[in-house]
């Protein structure tokens, strides 16, 4: 579940103590001094923050925006008001309730259960909605279905008043039966942001952030986002359903306006004040906003009043200052105050990367049998245009291939068609005896066929060993080859573990492209299928891309295909070369064969040489 | 048969209003890939300024083109002062971005005017049919599917016929290439958010008529429908925007008329079902708009 106990258990759970205490601590503190109030602020603010940090698990982690978590809070608010309020009390606002409900009551405990149930089971469809939709990240369809659920559970809330009571009564609780001690609260937030925290740190959740970063590069690194998006879906819901069963049986009522946009307002600029891609910046904008909510309301209320203010002390100020904050964070700051920091990698940081190791570099082993890549007869059509005319091709993993050809001569596309995601209107192709056309992209990169993309697609907000990890963590999940290679070994080989811990985004161009060549290296590939990896790099930089395409392709056993119009780097790498040029295949051989073929000089090379 | 006859018509005056709000959405869209959550404003603020001027004893003729104008000058605001500052930012940024604008504006109509409805006197002729052998029509639905062909009509030939029209559909077809063959993107944008202005205000002179009402959330309805609208057409297609609107207005009208009675107070809910439904089983919306990735 966790490839590294010590940074992804014992630190994360250290630190959720930490946060926890701290926002608890605060907590009692500020109620300590002052009128009683102050306790239900906090109280509200507990509440609240278990809530941020259920919604903080599935945005944080797949990178939706959804509405509708506040919807899943309806359903389970409701759930839990139907069932834990006493059957008398009950008898005046749904007497005619379904299925007798008014006759029922339950523990507060065993009610918050039946709400969580209740709230999962609606999940699981919105969660297969969103698979469909084909969810990724900011996706506007995806968005749209949460605001659909929290539209229909506003709707359901104001008319099926048989058992919700309707707009006006509501449900409530006899004045005295709400919740008595603070403990289930303290449980539940210390339970929440444990399980934030765990999750963000397990391997699905490491998966999920890689779907959020790049969908399209986690799906050639053989990950199926939806099935995370999923789980985290699940694991968020529960939470929210908790924090609103307490939330209800805290205020001791509950209203259709309830869990709607007002709320959603509140809990989304909780969490992108603080930071969505992290727990403490979840719990950090819960604190900030109730502060500025409770603030603003104070300069709006009576006791304050400066001359030639009026104007904009009034009020509504409260709910101006939610809306400022939502406007004015997305212009300015739209990772939140943290971005993604959390506490407990901080101190692991603090602590541990001194004590790491570079490991010694691998010996290199010996190479498995080698299998071969055979392209059939492939053409594609885009519309009317023919971008590949019949293309074949044969390669065997224990030699580097180069595919070259002059700009829009159909290379990319070629990779594109291999790794699925285009599909070739004819032609078949095959990896052993396995035959992979049709195949979506995340089979093929689990059969062994692994690219690198021409334009860079790396996780770019998360490090760089995280990058390596999240194509290891497949490789190993799926239980394809053995690993001859650690995560660290394919980092030091890489020539980055300097800079492992590292965002990819702050990499330089080049070590971005190396970052790039490991993370295939990790997927255990038995083809490598690099496009342009020196485009844009100078001479020497590239030398060194050669040098390093070269070990790696020896240290995990694979064969490579790599593209290229720049000649003197096809040449340098390749033992055979195929020539591409508007489609066709129109040259096969050693890169001295294919130099001397006359018509690839006139085609390619005649051009390339008059502007060398 | 008549009373299915009636149905359409009204559906179709409905779904005229949906679908000049969803071509302003699925416009701003094409330009800077934002799904405006705030585009519901612009009718919340047209609403008050029509209360106010009927307060003050203005006749319909002189609200009519003040509303299009305040839709249009609020949509110029709006992209002046939020949406310029997000521009090519990532969809999670620019949707939370829209819908902060949204509950911004929103909130300072309930500090500074009332959260209370204010009313105001619709026009005379609101509820008057029109008979056409047997078959009692709204007058209102008339003019509203009028006024919509003739808006249509009008941007139909500013996209094809102007300049302004052919950089616009540049830019909705590729933002990149288009900058480069020398679309100017800041006047773009601008000129779109005027266009969608012009558009919502159309949509809000027809919806205001019919609602006699000005409150802080106005537009919060109208808005809803009008993205989904251009969901269900296919987002960042223009005519996509148009059918989807005419489609939802007909669905909804005939789900009115022919649900059971228990379940017709739920019908907003049901459309919503049914386009989460329509998501999941056609994601890209009735007109399939390729926007494939390059890789």
């Amino acid at each position: 579940m966790f490839s590294n106990l010590k940074r992804d258990l014992v630190f994360p759970t250290i630190g959720s103590g930490l946060l926890f205490a701290m926002l608890v601590g605060g907590g009692l503190l500020y109620s300590s001094f002052g009128a009683t109030s102050r306790a239900d602020l906090v109280t509200a603010l507990l509440v609240n923050a278990i809530m941020v940090v259920g919604i903080q698990i599935f945005i944080g982690n797949t990178g939706i925006l959804s509405f509708g978590h506040v919807g899943f809070g309806a359903i389970a608010g409701y759930a839990f008001a139907v069932l834990a309020i006493a059957p008398a009390r009950k008898s005046t606002v749904i007497r005619n309730a379904p299925w007798n409900l008014n006759e029922v009551q339950l523990s507060p405990v065993m009610a918050g259960l039946v709400a969580v149930v209740v709230s999962l089971l609606v999940a699981v469809l919105i969660g297969f909605g969103l698979a469909r939709s084909g969810a990724a990240s900011g996706a506007v369809a995806a968005t749209v279905i949460t605001l659909a659920l929290l539209e229909v559970t506003h709707e359901l809330a104001i008319n099926w008043t048989d058992l919700t009571g309707g707009d006006r009564a509501g449900l409530s609780f006899r004045i005295g039966q709400t919740i008595e001690s603070r403990w289930p609260i303290y449980l539940a937030l210390f339970g929440a942001i444990l399980i934030a925290r765990l999750f963000a740190q397990s391997k699905t959740g490491l998966l999920a952030q890689a779907g959020r970063e790049d969908n399209l590069a986690a799906r050639a690194m053989g990950i199926n986002p939806t099935v995370q998006q999923m789980v985290a879906l699940l694991v968020s819901v529960a939470i929210v359903a908790v924090a609103a069963s307490l939330r209800v049986y805290q205020i001791g009522n509950i209203t259709p306006n309830f869990f709607f946009l007002e709320y959603t307002l509140l809990t989304l600029v909780m969490l992108i004040v603080g930071g969505r891609n992290s727990v403490t910046g979840a719990l950090l904008g819960a604190v900030i906003i109730t502060i500025g909510s409770e603030f603003t309301r104070y300069l709006a209320g009576p006791s304050v009043s400066i001359p030639g203010t009026d104007w904009i002390l009034r009020d509504g100020l409260s709910r101006i200052f939610l809306g400022a904050a939502m406007v004015g964070f997305m212009i300015f700051r739209s990772s939140g105050l943290v971005n993604d920091w959390e506490l407990d990698q901080w101190l692991y940081r603090k602590t541990q990367s001194g004590r790491e190791t570079a490991p010694s570099l691998p010996e290199v082993p010996e190479p498995p049998a080698p299998i071969r890549l055979v392209v059939e007869d492939v053409t594609v059509d885009f519309g009317g245009f023919r971008a590949l005319t019949s293309v074949g091709i044969t390669a065997s993993s224990d030699e580097i291939i180069g595919l070259i050809g002059p700009n829009g001569a159909g290379k990319t596309t070629l990779v594109n068609v291999i790794t699925g995601m285009v599909q070739p209107t004819e032609g078949k192709y095959f990896l052993g005896d396995k035959q992979l056309d049709g195949a979506p992209p995340r089979m093929i990169a689990r059969s062994g066929l692994v690219r690198t993309f021409q334009n860079l697609r790396l996780f770019s907000s998360l490090t760089v060993r995280q990058n390596v990890e999240v194509s290891w963590t497949v490789a190993e999940s799926h239980h394809l080859e053995k690993a001859n290679l650690s995560v660290d070994e394919i980092i030091r080989q890489s020539g980055l573990w300097e800079l492992r811990h590292r965002r990819a985004s702050e990499l330089d161009y080049g070590n971005s492209r190396r970052l790039e060549l490991a993370r295939a290296a990790a997927l255990r590939p038995r083809f490598l299928l690099l496009d342009e990896p020196t485009s844009g790099m100078s001479d020497a930089e590239s030398d060194r891309m050669i040098e390093q395409v070269r070990a790696t392709a020896r240290s995990v056993g694979a064969g490579v295909l790599v593209i290229d119009h720049d000649l003197n780097f096809i040449t340098g790498i390749s033992d055979r070369i195929y020539v591409l040029d508007q489609g066709r295949v129109i040259a096969e051989g050693t890169p001295g064969e294919v130099q001397a073929d006359p018509q690839v000089q006139a085609a390619y090379l005649g051009s390339a040489a008059a502007t060398d | 048969m008549t009373e299915l006859l009636q149905n359409l018509v009204d559906g179709l005056g409905r779904g005229s209003i949906y679908a000049l709000l969803a071509l302003g959405i699925a416009v701003i869209f094409g330009v800077m890939h934002l799904v405006n959550f705030a585009h519901g404003e612009l009718i919340t603020v047209s609403a008050y300024v029509a209360y106010w001027l009927i307060q003050g004893g203005r006749n319909w003729y002189v609200v009519v083109p003040m509303i299009v104008l305040t839709a249009t000058l609020t949509s110029i605001i709006i992209e002046a002062v939020a949406f310029r500052w997000v521009r090519g930012a990532p969809d999670f940024t620019m949707l939370l971005t829209s819908f902060g604008v949204h509950f911004l504006v929103q909130a300072a109509f309930v500090m500074y005017v009332s959260a209370s409805v204010k009313t105001y006197a619709r026009p005379t002729w609101i509820a008057d049919t029109y008979n056409i052998a047997g078959i009692n029509l709204e007058i209102v639905d008339l003019y509203t599917i009028g006024a919509t062909i003739v808006t249509l009509a009008i941007t139909v030939w500013i996209l094809q016929k102007t300049m302004f029209g052919l950089s616009l559909r540049a830019a909705a077809e590729d933002f990149d290439a288009a900058r480069l063959m020398g679309v100017k993107s800041d006047r773009v944008i601008r000129g779109a958010f005027a266009l969608s202005g012009v558009l919502a205000g159309v949509a809000s002179v027809f919806w205001l008529m019919r609602s006699g009402q000005a409150t802080p959330s106005a537009g919060e309805g109208p808005m809803l429908k009008g993205v989904l609208a251009a969901l269900i057409g296919g987002l960042g297609s223009m005519p996509g925007a148009v059918v989807g609107g005419l489609v939802l207005g007909v669905a909804e009208v005939l789900l009115r008329a022919y649900l059971p009675g228990s379940v017709a107070s739920l019908t907003e809910g049901v459309v919503f079902v049914l386009i989460a439904l329509l998501f999941i089983f056609r994601p890209q919306g009735i007109i399939n708009v390729s926007h494939a990735e390059r890789v």
